[in-house]
């Protein structure tokens, strides 16, 4: 396939959408509007070599070393929510994956599956979010699929996303390197996304505008591990919540999580709409959020690291590794009262009074 | 945290014996903000044990509101209490006291053709009677996602304003709310039925009235309860004269917020009240709470629904303790309408499956961990009996707060 001129792609793209408003199922055949939208949107858009060349498979550098491999499905409803959609969910959410297991994440595969009659311009803004949000994690999306479901047949638009990532040779993360003793570190606000798309869905007015806290995390895990090597494990918030993250990570283990409800960072707006409907902001999901726990003595160069970035400005230590009781998350109050933070059951629903 | 007025809070427990009018109770202004204070939380904790000293003997109380009961294990607050206070939940979670006739009526009319059964989503795990079929743990009942799982169409909604919305929408439907609640819920229902409800709208009248059963309480065999934490939001609409009663059986009564310090407040009014051997009804829930309750919504009760005696699931029928449509409203009642369609026989089923206690828990006879299916064949995600389904349920919280385990004591490095 020849290279189309520089500029040449985006002038010829719009005349496609002048000539299609939404998405056919001929758009998914492996034929001639295939190719038109997969040049005119997917290339024109994501604008990489590798995926330029239009070849089965991305031929891409390696610099040597481990690999990480990730992948992700997304289905969201609304497909834009306050503070983002479901583009910059799937790309943040792979590079999320691969961040946090120390990786460099470097290259991206998007596959999308669109309901014929899939308006064509929101795809184009969920394209254009994807590849906004590629730049921001500095990473490339070098390949990709298209299929077009008979309408009826699927929810308006699914997006997977795969990636690779570079693993530092050194890093030696993982659950077996917790310690008691240890710190808990979150870098911000917990429950924004899960209360911004349930505000949303459900029409409620929240007064205050609440955005999801989506965002790809490399950068700032990249500062963190840059002053504290030590972090010994990672994970990143989302559906479940810090309950379901916690609870993962005493499964069976010799050592308990305690986290300080006073010191877990809430946005006001989250903490009232919780309150009011019964939620817990522990349980509601994060898209741009990392738990780390670290040894004590980088706890404060960590927290530092996090405080500096832009995605870590409200970051703090939320508890601790402790010897007793094994294999359990609690929470301690700001009364000194415990209790279990139980793995979340189902899906959160208010309540009937 | 704004700054506040320290010495007014601090002073506010002690108000509870100060107060000149006990019927307007004791003179508590909380600020919001100050609701969930751990410093006023540290002086009602210091007040409730210094009052047990006074006291000098066990001494048990008891909650009938579900929400009591996940706020209390949300805040673990009994830990905060001395060893010779107890506070029991008693029948306070409308899920769990729902009897199985109105669910096996639910799930029935779930499976009539053109028919949508509308529920609060809380109802929709609870087991009826009715066995379910190929069902592999045991004596397992069906739910309403059985129902639905089988085709019924079940639909979850937050109020009964939700169901009337779809039945506008589904003119050639009906639609039946599965009305489960207490007072709160209720006086929605006769408020909406009031201003006109659409024609293809009925509903399951499933709804308890408290004080009623508060009065079977002091009957049972060893009953030994002191003092009861009044259910603060079903009291916004019956107020506090309808409690008065247990008085007369030497029972203290203090109406009881959901905050932290409300909760506790209202234990330490019930221990004063016992250790001077003077039980009334205290209010230290005033600023939602009138003692005469909320007079428009009661009359709007009044002209909706009338009290009839209910079955509380695995209790006992209880006279005046259930609202029924009154005769000008009849014609809402899904168990009128649908009278044809239902199998009579099947609505009546044993009470709870085999090896189940949630009659005993809801009576506050025994801690949940004390049944034997607790944690094991029953749990959230697979409830055997209603109280451990509903987040109201004392056997959900319990599981899901570690109730259940030794306090949670911990080491450090």
């Amino acid at each position: 396939m020849s290279k189309p001129p520089e500029g040449a792609a985006t002038a010829a793209r719009s005349e496609a959408t002048s000539r299609y408003d939404t998405v056919r199922l001929a758009h998914g055949s492996g034929g001639k509007l295939s190719l038109e939208l997969i040049e005119e949107l997917f290339v024109a858009v994501f604008a990489n070599e590798p995926l330029r060349e239009l070849t089965d498979a991305a031929i891409v550098a390696n610099p040597g070393g481990r690999i990480a491999f990730a992948t992700d499905s997304h289905t969201v409803t609304p497909t834009f929510f306050p503070g983002g959609d479901i583009g910059r969910l799937a790309v943040a959410g792979t590079v999320n994956d691969l961040a946090v297991m120390g990786a460099r994440p470097a290259y991206l595969t998007a596959a999308f599956l669109l309901e014929e009659g899939y308006d064509m311009d929101e795809l184009e803004r969920v394209v254009r979010s994807m590849k906004a949000t590629a730049d921001e994690a500095g990473i490339a999306i070098v390949a990709g699929d298209t299929k077009v479901l008979q309408r009826g047949k699927g929810d308006g638009l699914f997006v997977n996303t795969a990636g690779i990532g570079f693993v530092p040779d050194g890093l030696t993360m993982g659950l077996d390197q917790i310690r008691p003793g240890d710190k808990v570190l979150v870098n911000g606000t917990l429950g924004d996304h899960g209360i911004a798309v349930m505000s949303r869905r459900e029409g409620l007015e929240l007064g205050v505008e609440l955005e999801s806290d989506v965002a790809p995390l490399n950068g700032l895990i990249e500062r963190v591990l840059d002053v504290a090597p030590g972090v010994r494990f990672m994970r990143d918030v989302t559906r479940g919540g810090l309950a379901a993250v916690a609870n993962e990570v005493v499964h069976r283990r010799a050592f308990g999580l305690r986290v300080f409800d006073v010191a877990v960072p809430i946005h006001d707006i989250v903490e009232q709409y919780s309150e009011m409907l019964g939620i817990d902001p522990l349980l509601a999901a994060n898209e741009g959020k990392v738990m780390m726990i670290v040894p004590p003595d980088q706890t404060e160069a960590a927290l530092g690291a996090m405080k500096a970035h832009p995605l870590g400005r409200e970051a703090a230590v939320i508890g601790d590794i402790v010897k007793k009781p094994e294999g359990v998350a609690l929470i301690e109050t700001a009364y000194g009262s415990r209790r279990m933070l139980e793995m979340p059951i189902e899906e959160q629903l208010p309540r009937i009074c | 945290m704004p700054e506040r007025d320290d010495v007014a809070v601090a002073q506010a427990p002690d108000a509870a014996a100060a107060s000149a009018d006990p019927q307007e109770g004791p003179a508590f202004d909380f600020r919001p903000e100050t609701y969930k204070d751990a410093a006023l939380v540290g002086r009602l904790q210091r007040r409730i044990a210094e009052l047990a000293d006074e006291i000098g003997r066990p001494t048990k109380l008891m909650h009938i509101c579900g929400t009591h009961e996940h706020e209390i294990g949300r805040y673990a607050l009994r830990d905060l209490l001395p060893g010779s206070v107890e506070v029991l939940a008693g029948p306070g979670c409308p899920v769990c006291v729902c009897d199985n006739e109105y669910i096996n009526m639910a799930i029935q009319l779930s499976l009539t053709p053109g028919v949508i059964l509308a529920s609060f989503g809380d109802m929709l795990a609870v087991p009826g009677s009715i066995p379910l079929k190929g069902e592999r743990r045991g004596d397992v009942r069906m739910s309403l996602l059985d129902a639905r799982a089988q085709g019924g169409d079940v639909r979850a909604v937050y109020s009964v304003f939700d169901a009337a919305k779809l039945a506008r929408e589904n003119p050639d439907r009906e639609v039946v709310f599965f009305s489960v609640g207490f007072e709160t819920t209720v006086v929605a229902v006769a408020a909406m039925l009031k201003r006109g409800a659409p024609e293809n709208l009925t509903v399951i009248e499933a709804n308890y009235y408290t004080p009623p059963a508060t009065a079977i309480l002091p009957q049972l065999d060893g009953f030994d309860i002191e003092g009861f934490i009044l259910p603060g939001h079903a009291a916004t609409i019956t107020g506090l004269r309808v409690y008065e009663h247990l008085n007369d059986h030497g029972i203290a009564c203090a109406a009881g917020g959901f905050e932290p310090v409300d909760v506790l407040a209202s234990v330490a009014s019930l221990l004063e009240q016992i250790r001077d051997g003077e039980p009334i009804v205290a209010n230290p829930y005033q600023r939602l709470v009138k003692y005469d309750g909320n007079e428009r919504a009661k009359q709007e009760l009044d002209e909706v629904f009338e009290l009839a005696p209910i079955r509380w699931r695995g209790i006992a029928e209880i006279p005046e303790s259930g609202y029924k449509l009154r005769e000008a409203y009849r014609s809402y009642s899904a168990a009128l309408r649908f009278a044809d369609r239902l199998d009579e026989a099947e609505l009546a089923g044993a009470e709870h499956p085999k090896g189940c206690r949630c009659a005993e828990v809801t009576l506050g006879q025994i801690r949940p961990d004390e049944c034997g299916v607790f944690g094991k064949l029953c749990t959230p995600d697979a409830p055997y009996g209603p109280c451990m389904v509903s987040h109201e349920g004392t056997c959900r919280a319990w599981y899901v707060y570690g109730m259940h385990k030794e306090k949670l004591h911990v080491e450090t490095a």
